[in-house]
């Protein structure tokens, strides 16, 4: 039973994984390489900051070198005929960012704690600065393009291929890097978060425990990196942009950096909204930002923090009284999403260039505009009152509920105290 | 030569000048929580637009008077219903909500003002120029700019050594517990403290935004710069922020105008030939990789001594 419990979730996603991008179109299945790549940066992330306590600023760095690194193999094979298996091209990726990650992160774990992070930051944004002005390695501005050969009877021009080829890299780095945290060595990386004070008076080596783990966690990350390279067939300097540190920064942290799949999570979600709600508003990265502060602010574990929770606790969760407060602040919480969306879409729809426009021809009045598939007045109260209403119910409902969930959550934390399961 | 070495360090002081004002609050405000604030340059950029807005609907002077104060309390606002909730889950969680936070502001500005440069300019009574060198008039605003941040400087010195407040301020920062133990309400000190830093801020990008661009990148293209003077200055230090913004500016504003390259100084030994050949970072010119420098310094500041130019602790 246990055993069934516990690989059940992981067999249906490899089964979606596997079979359903056939049935996608083009668009979709290369949204889904995304997901996978996205997924793998977090976690190759997740290793430093999850599990090694390290929070680093600069991960684009490493992205971007394994990035650049199959770039060349992809010119000198397209160029210079070299012969070599197009299927192992991203390991190139890894490669490059485990000499650049030993490297820097020789340097960067001397320091911990916010300086480790300004160094990080730092690396990265020399290379943003670097990158550009650098025509030989990086390609200048324009970077650098190439196209994949075919290699074996697989000519790798269809996104499905590059998609399992993606799938295949994918699932080989999850199993290492989850057999990592089962080693003594994964141990270790959580006992150098934890307490490095008592590591060190153990008598092992901190510093060179550190830099094992940052340059695993480069590696991953240039394999992530070298995979988007290989499906994009080229890669410029914007890939060292702050931006990319701070995207899969917000996927691992939305995700829940305690479980080893919460980064993954989050990075799942997001490329999947950023793809379905991209294309509707202009707003996506505001309401990313906002989603962040909200995790940041009131689930410090992330939505994985928030699964495993429950999971540990199931035998003790009372489900049956948990049920409707569970659905009212579901509820509440719609209710709240909702009426911030619509005031955030009117303020976007107000303060856009083509209302601005659409006013210049009503003699800088406030026409109406259009939003959500209705017309709204500017001025009306009703446009504004709704959301209003909708927020003020929502919270209202929320606050009311708080208690009732509370309560019966620390009920099923004592319960599972009394049988000699304390937290973790 | 002489032409080029004048302006540059004149227009590298007053950028340096700059730097050292949206820098003080920075420092000021990590001496004394730890906190690295990564929304700290957006303050700077909600000062600009807030300015630009006040500008146009009013007065360019009101504007310098209304965006520090707005700013100023925006920052209070963020310490005291976001900052403090997350102290208790450590640093790691501060920095990341001054992040999500620079991430929103960055959008809101979009959201409002557009994904473009605003035209926020100097007023025309302020167009002309303060004097001349070389045939060429230099401008009043850069001038202005200095004044300005040299007035900063004095008020916050004099304020910090000479007044009570600053005395409760600066015991707050050296040893929070035992100034909350002598009665102090040092959360309220440190509230006040963020709101501060954050208003200089604010006042720094209203006076700069109406010279140099005003747009929802300003935040991006400085914060780190900014992060780059406070490290190498000495986290904490302001007198250290001070040096290592006039530093880096005159640093920056040479480097703009200078083609040396290592070839170029290989070439001295004989050796110039060969580095052209081999090309790459050979053949990079000093004003092509400026922007590289300041982080090349810092890098090497964290790494050799973290306490940076004058800091005193690590």
């Amino acid at each position: 039973m246990t055993l069934v419990w516990r690989f059940l979730p992981l067999t249906l996603v490899m089964v979606v994984l596997i079979g359903l991008p056939p049935l996608l179109d083009v668009g979709l299945q290369n949204v889904m390489v995304n997901v996978l790549i996205a997924a793998l940066f977090a976690t190759a992330f997740n290793l430093l900051i999850g599990q090694g306590g390290m929070l680093s600023f600069g991960h684009a760095a490493f992205y971007g070198v394994g990035a650049f690194a199959v770039m060349h193999l992809l010119v000198a094979i397209e160029r210079g005929g070299l012969d070599f298996p197009t299927p192992l091209l991203p390991l190139a990726g890894a490669v490059a960012g485990m000499v650049v990650g030993l490297f820097t992160g020789y340097f960067a774990t001397i320091r911990s704690g916010v300086y480790f992070a300004l160094v990080t930051l730092a690396l990265a944004e020399m290379l943003h600065a670097l990158a550009p002005h650098w025509e030989g390695l990086f390609g200048g501005e324009a970077g650098i393009s190439s196209m994949r050969m075919p290699w074996g009877g697989i000519n790798f021009g269809q996104v499905i291929e590059v998609y399992y080829l993606t799938l295949a890299w994918v699932v080989i780095a999850f199993g290492l890097l989850y057999a990592y945290t089962r080693t003594p060595m994964g141990r270790l990386t959580l006992a150098l978060r934890d307490n490095e004070e008592r590591l060190r008076f153990m008598g092992y080596n901190v510093h060179a425990t550190k830099v094992v783990v940052f340059t695993l966690s480069a590696t991953f990350a240039g394999l992530a990196g070298g995979l988007l390279a290989f499906s994009n067939e080229q890669a410029n300097y914007q890939l060292f942009e702050v931006h990319i540190s701070a995207q899969v920064l917000l996927h691992t942290f939305v995700g829940g950096s305690t479980v080893f799949f919460g980064p993954a999570i989050g990075a799942v979600i997001f490329t999947i909204f950023a793809h379905v709600i991209g294309d509707i508003t202009r707003s996506w990265m505001l309401y990313q930002g906002v989603i962040f502060i909200l995790v940041v602010l009131f689930v410090p574990h992330g939505i994985g923090g928030v699964l495993t929770e429950h999971l540990r606790l199931r035998t003790h969760i009372p489900w049956r009284r948990i049920g409707r407060p569970y659905a009212i602040a579901a509820t509440a919480a719609l209710l709240i999403t909702a009426a911030s969306v619509m005031i955030i879409e009117f303020l976007e729809a107000l303060f856009s260039p083509r209302y601005f426009a659409a006013r210049r021809q009503v003699d800088m009045g406030f026409p109406p505009f259009e939003r959500f598939g209705y017309v709204w007045e500017p001025f009306s109260v009703l446009t504004w009152l709704l959301p209003l209403v909708l927020g003020i119910v929502g919270l209202f409902l929320l606050l009311r509920v708080r208690h009732q969930v509370a309560e019966l959550w620390s009920e099923a934390r004592e319960s599972a105290a009394a049988q000699g399961r304390p937290a973790p | 030569m002489l032409e080029f070495i004048l302006v540059s360090t004149l227009n590298g002081v007053v950028y340096g000048l700059l730097l050292f004002m949206v820098s003080a609050g920075l420092t000021l405000i990590f001496g004394m929580m730890g906190v690295l604030n990564f929304a700290h340059a957006s303050f700077y950029m909600l000062g600009a637009y807030i300015a630009y807005t006040v500008t146009r609907h009013i007065d360019f002077w009101v504007g310098l008077l209304v965006a520090p104060v707005l700013v100023a309390m925006i920052g209070v606002l963020v310490e005291r219903y976001l900052l403090r909730r997350v102290h208790s889950h450590g640093h790691a969680h501060e920095l990341l909500l001054t992040f999500g936070l620079a991430f929103i502001f960055e959008e809101l500005v979009k959201l409002f003002y557009g994904d473009f440069p605003v035209n926020y300019a100097m007023p025309d009574h302020l167009r002309f120029a303060a004097f001349t060198i070389f045939d060429a008039d230099y401008p009043f605003y850069r001038v202005f700019i200095g004044l300005v941040a040299i007035a900063m400087f004095v008020a916050l010195y004099l304020l910090l050594s000479r007044t009570r407040v600053g005395l409760v301020v600066r015991a707050a920062e050296r040893l929070p517990v035992m100034a909350e133990a002598l009665s102090h309400n040092v959360p309220l000190v440190f509230m006040g403290v963020f709101g501060v830093g954050a208003g200089l801020a604010g006042l720094a990008g209203a006076v700069a935004g109406a010279f140099f661009p005003t747009n929802p990148n300003m935040a991006l293209e400085l914060g780190i710069i900014v992060f780059v003077v406070v490290v190498v200055g000495g986290l904490g230090s302001l007198a250290g922020s001070l040096v290592a913004s006039l530093m880096i500016g005159v640093f920056s504003s040479f480097a703009v105008g200078l083609d040396w390259s290592l070839a170029g100084l290989l070439s001295y030994v004989g050796l110039g030939e060969w580095a052209r050949a081999v090309g790459g970072l050979f053949t990079l010119t000093l004003s092509s990789i400026s922007g590289t420098v300041p982080y090349l310094l810092m890098l090497i500041v964290l790494l050799v001594r973290p306490a940076g130019l004058m800091g005193e602790r690590n």
